[in-house]
């Protein structure tokens, strides 16, 4: 549809030229605050300071934009602003069947995708009250703990990267490469998979899957072990992420928390435990919980959580058994009338869909509630007092993911 | 890691009165009905519903604040995780759903505040006892319109604060709206009557930097020639 | 860009037409032309004899002047191949500790990657910001630039070889090395940015508060040589490695390395140019040679920081053993020169070098044809010819080193310095960074009162010993 104004003629067409004076990066907006809290957060106390981290900073995990309030190095407060990355991702959905909707959610967690594309899987599936073949439910928890792998080795690499290690974040790439090799040998694809299908999964298990699955995971053990060690001791690490953004365990329910900052604290709230889904009822693992609900807690349970996801694995491998990867569906799926709320554990969090159809085969409205989002917002509450260097620490520990964040 | 695998598994932390068999069709905690309507029985809207795994219970926005208290503080009901807040267009009125976790029932528990007019959504907002529910009712605001009364920060969250219009409402229509499927009927290019908003003149906007240079269907509230460049603040040298 | 006149457009329109290449080749052109016709000129009327005699005269009366000018440019040549070099190493150990490459394409084994980041550099457009203060933004790489670079000029390389024989040479280079936060700080205030603001108030908190561990941990030395001048320093670490002051002051050398990574800005204190923090600091907004600089600046610190390290600490140009000792027990005669004294040769000299070269080139291109089955006689003798000439400058450094009593010095220094060099970018690569208020409560609460420590046991010890000599 293209219509006069978006034909660029040139590019010193004096249409398209906008005058822009340097004070729009203000950080600051240009116009009076609105609320009370954009009052309290833009007047300025003698001494402090307004700085923009972001949105194009090393640092921010996609386009984040955070406006500090600092006073010298110490962090007064501080105000995320989202909206990006924004893809109307929710509206898009509406327009689209429910099949198209696998596809429009698959960047909303980028990294680790499988559990994107739960999303509309899980809720058309309770819709429908479908009967998901148990060997795809088995290949759908061995793909969704491969992912969980790969996004706990990047969120490793991440927050040494964000404390000024250069090393460990080749370390977890390491892990992540075989890990996407595999999942191409298995979907085809290497980062938005595409794999999850409403009453199934795309494609069985392949040779060149299974024959690299098996390698890697006779040394992954041993090798993630082995690459923690440059960082798990290391003095400067453990003083800059010890006591950092502390979280106790009735702020973490208060700030909405889940996931492993909420874990971290104390409270062993897991989906795949608290409310189980798909074939995680079969299988045995725990909940690696932590006390202390710093930096260096959350971190140290990310490894702990990849250890566990190994042993799922491990399990899924030995019960996993024969039959359809996917179930009987007309081509034109016409989901029957309701609503359903589906919640799983996603590697940031509890993922939640709520979808509402009205009988087409449209969805009406799929909210998908991402972790990261809720998230975030103790970044706001833990990081005043602490140095500006603590809010890259702090924001990396809580693993946030834009695309999601933004949807 | 520990326990050996012939055990059969028992979740954790919950009533064992669960079954095992974790179908999507399994009935559900009907005790949980029960208590609800005894405790919350006059502030409700409208009957208690379960399907599946999820009880559903109805409320109008003036009795929000108390039903959530007393779902979130009653040692009877302990539902202390907020799980989603979301706001929903139904076509007629505006709802906001919130789902909670409480870790004495196996369900999810569902209240919808339901009946908010489209041209003056107010709901109290939850803030007061979830914290983090403020940035989901930011979106609400941001996406609907809905006004959550007592949120100290309702502003845009992911619109450009002076866009107009809220998206997710089923009359903000995307440009490109002729993905619509073909079992549904004509597509949207098809129509004999296109809305007024797509024949509108598409508006070069003059304000400097904020949003694009591009006026969609959705920008319909933005009026030609509005040119920005309010007071900009006393500022701070550079970005 | 039209001149006003016709004379003016002569000039500037074939100016204009021609490349980078012509725009250096042509002036120098005119210049060789200009001084040929000068000379020509002076030939014929005369007067060159007189020219000589007295430009002879006057470099006569001035050769000290002339020393420190050549010295001075020797010193600011060398920083950039320097710079490559360790730029490379960055490049590549790094790479190593990650478990990858690096660059292996440019170059032999990527060697040429630096010299191609280098002209990336140049050739980077080169803007200054709005609202930036003009010409502090301007001079502030130069600052740091040449605060790095006047410091080598104290640093005795090998026996006689350095650039100023000061008295008080480590005074100086403390003083003038401490110059480069003025820099920083211009760099940080001038840009127009609230990130260089911050990136260049780090710094100076970060290298003002380690220049007192820095300076406090080499008194030690001080006291134990007597003489600030750093030939004298390296001198009296002369014998064998247990001489070296690493060994007799390690809480010292201890502490002047870490105060040396501080200084320089490296990890795990780099973080005035921290990159996932503040993007590049007081660098943000620096782009193109200004940028350079910087990046230069910062590399030379990294040598100059390792070689004080090898001059103060690790004996400077002295080997770990002296081989003298090992060559008379196997009776090895040192004068080796006897034998090559090609005057002996009379006309049979010009047969070597006409016959000789091509023999040894071809022996060697046989060789290697012969052992490598799939390359062509051509390639072999050209691969010959590279090894003839590796042997030939092996076989005349060689002498060098013989004859030549720097050459040896010269060698230790530059492994020692070169081997720090690559320890420090061995710490970039494993370490993450500290905290600013960590950083500074290191420098005071811990490094200070143990330089401190370290002087008064020092200064104790040089008591004890003296008065235990002097009674005996």
């Amino acid at each position: 549809m293209t219509t006069e104004h978006t034909r660029i003629r040139s590019l010193d067409d004096p249409h398209i030229f906008v005058d822009t004076p340097a004070t729009i990066y203000d950080a600051v907006p240009p116009y009076p605050p609105t609320t009370e809290r954009e009052a309290e957060f833009y007047s300025l106390q003698d001494g402090e300071m307004l700085i923009n981290l972001g949105p194009q900073h090393p640092s921010t995990h996609g386009v984040l934009r955070v406006v500090l309030k600092i006073d010298g190095e110490r962090v007064v407060d501080l105000d995320p602003v989202l909206g990006y990355l924004h893809r109307g991702v929710e509206k898009i959905c509406e327009n689209g069947d429910w099949h198209h909707a696998i596809s429009n959610c698959d960047p909303l967690e980028y990294i680790a995708s499988m559990f994107s594309e739960a999303i509309p899987v899980l809720v058309a599936e309770k819709l429908l009250d479908l009967e998901v073949p148990r060997r795809a439910d088995y290949i759908r928890v061995l793909a969704w703990e491969l992912n969980r792998i790969s996004s706990h080795a990047l969120f490793i690499g991440w927050l040494a990267l964000d404390l000024g290690g250069l090393t460990p974040i080749l370390y977890g790439f390491i892990e992540r490469d075989e890990i996407v090799e595999m999942l191409a040998a298995l979907t085809g694809q290497k980062l938005l998979f595409n794999y999850l299908r409403i009453g199934g999964v795309n494609g069985d298990l392949n040779h060149e899957f299974l024959s690299r699955l098996g390698d890697w995971m006779g040394r992954a053990g041993q090798r993630i072990e082995m690459q923690q060690k440059l960082i798990n001791e290391n003095e400067i690490f453990v003083r800059r992420t010890r006591n950092l953004g502390t979280v106790d365990r009735e702020t973490a329910l208060r700030m909405c928390l889940t996931g492993p900052p909420l874990r971290a604290t104390g409270i062993p709230y897991d989906v795949r435990r608290a409310h189980p889904y798909s074939v995680y009822p079969e299988l045995d693992f725990e909940i690696p919980t932590r006390t202390e609900g710093d930096s260096w807690a959350r971190y140290m349970l990310h490894i702990d959580e990849i250890k566990q996801s190994l042993h799922i694995i491990d399990q899924v491998l030995h019960q996993i058994p024969d039959g359809p990867i996917m179930a009987k569906l007309p081509r034109l799926l016409r989901v029957p009338p309701g609503r359903a709320w589906i919640a799983f554990e996603s590697p940031r969090g509890q993922y939640g869909a709520y979808g509402i159809s009205d009988g087409s085969d449209q969805p009406f409205r799929l909210r998908i509630h991402d972790p990261s989002y809720f998230n975030l917002q103790t970044v706001g509450l833990v990081t005043p007092g602490h140095l500006i260097a603590d809010t890259m620490a702090i924001m990396s520990s809580l693993d946030p993911i834009m695309g999601g964040i933004d949807k | 890691m520990g326990r050996p695998p012939g055990r059969p598994h028992r979740p954790r932390g919950r009533l064992t009165e669960a079954p095992p068999d974790q179908s999507r069709s399994r009935p559900t905690d009907t005790a949980l009905k029960r208590r609800l309507e005894a405790r919350l029985g006059d502030q409700l809207a409208g009957p208690v519903r379960a399907r599946h795994d999820t009880t559903e219970i109805v409320v109008g926005p003036g009795n929000l604040a108390a039903v959530m208290r007393a779902l979130r503080e009653d040692p009877a009901f302990r539902f202390e995780l907020l799980a989603d807040l979301s706001g929903v267009d139904t076509g007629t009125v505006l709802q906001v759903v919130y789902h909670l976790w409480s870790p004495l029932t196996p369900d999810w528990l569902r209240v919808i505040a339901d009946g908010l007019p489209r041209e003056d959504p107010r709901v109290p907002s939850i803030t007061f006892l979830w914290k983090g529910a403020e940035w989901g009712e930011r979106e609400a605001y941001d996406m609907f319109g809905i006004i959550f009364e007592g949120n100290r920060d309702l502003r845009r969250i992911y619109m450009p604060p002076d866009f107009k219009g809220f998206p997710l409402r089923k009359d903000f229509l995307l440009p490109d709206d002729a993905a619509r499927s073909p079992g549904m009927g004509v597509r949207y290019m098809e129509q004999p009557v296109a809305p007024a908003e797509t024949r509108r003149q598409p508006v070069l906007r003059t304000s400097p930097g904020t949003g694009s240079l591009v006026a969609g269907a959705g920008h319909q509230e933005l009026v030609a020639g509005e040119t920005a460049a309010p007071a900009l603040s006393q500022g701070e040298p550079g970005p | 860009m039209h001149a006003e006149g016709r004379g003016v457009t002569v000039i500037t329109r074939p100016w204009q037409r021609l490349t980078l290449l012509g725009k250096i080749l042509v002036p120098l052109l005119i210049v060789f032309v200009a001084v040929n016709i000068a000379l020509i000129g002076l030939w014929a009327s005369g007067l060159l004899p007189w020219l000589i005699q007295a430009t002879l005269d006057v470099l006569g009366a001035n050769v000290g002047i002339i020393r420190f000018l050549a010295a001075a440019t020797v010193i600011l040549l060398i920083t950039v191949p320097i710079a490559f070099l360790i730029i490379f190493f960055e490049m590549k150990i790094i790479a190593f500790v990650n478990l990858r490459v690096g660059p292996n394409r440019i170059g032999p084994w990527g060697t040429l990657s630096s010299v191609v980041h280098g002209l990336k550099v140049l050739a980077k457009e080169d803007f200054t910001p709005t609202g930036a203060d003009v010409p502090v933004f301007t001079l502030a790489p130069v600052v740091v630039y040449l605060a790095a670079v006047m410091t080598l000029l104290v640093v005795p390389f090998a026996p006689g070889l350095y650039g100023f024989d000061m008295e008080i040479g480590l005074l100086y280079f403390f003083a003038v090395g401490g110059l480069g936060v003025i820099g920083l700080m211009m760099a940080g205030w001038s840009s127009f940015n609230k990130y260089s603001l911050l990136g260049g108030l780090r710094a100076a908190a970060g290298i003002i508060s380690y220049e007192l561990p820095l300076i406090l941990a080499v008194v030690g030395i001080v006291l134990l040589t007597g003489s600030l001048n750093l030939t004298t320093i390296v001198e009296s670490q002369s014998g064998s490695v247990l001489d070296w002051y690493i060994v007799r002051q390690p809480l010292g050398a201890l502490i002047f390395f870490i105060a040396a990574t501080a200084e320089g800005g490296r990890t795990p204190f780099d973080l005035t140019e921290a990159d996932s923090e503040i993007v590049a600091g007081f660098a943000t907004e620096y782009s193109g040679m200004r940028f350079g600089f910087f990046f230069f600046a910062e590399y030379v610190n990294v040598f100059i920081l390792s070689a004080m390290t090898t001059v103060l600490f690790l004996g400077g140009w002295n080997a770990p053993f002296d081989i003298d000792p090992v060559l008379e027990f196997f009776n090895i005669a040192t004068p080796v020169q006897a034998v090559l004294d090609p005057g002996a040769l009379d006309m049979g000299l010009l047969w070597v070098i006409a016959l000789g070269a091509p023999i040894v080139i071809g022996i060697l291109g046989l060789m290697v044809w012969m052992l490598k089955s799939d390359w062509s006689i051509v390639r072999s003798l050209i691969v010959g010819f590279l090894l003839f000439n590796l042997l030939l400058s092996g076989l005349f450094i060689g002498w060098l080193a013989i004859n030549l009593d720097w050459v040896i010095g010269l060698f230790w220094f530059l492994a020692k310095a070169i081997g720090l060099c690559a320890f420090f970018v061995l710490m970039r690569g494993t370490l993450p960074r500290v905290r600013i208020d960590q950083l500074m409560g290191f420098a005071w609460k811990w490094l200070v009162p143990a330089a401190l420590l370290n002087i008064f046991v020092t200064a104790g010890a040089i008591i004890v010993i003296k008065s235990l000599e002097g009674s005996l």
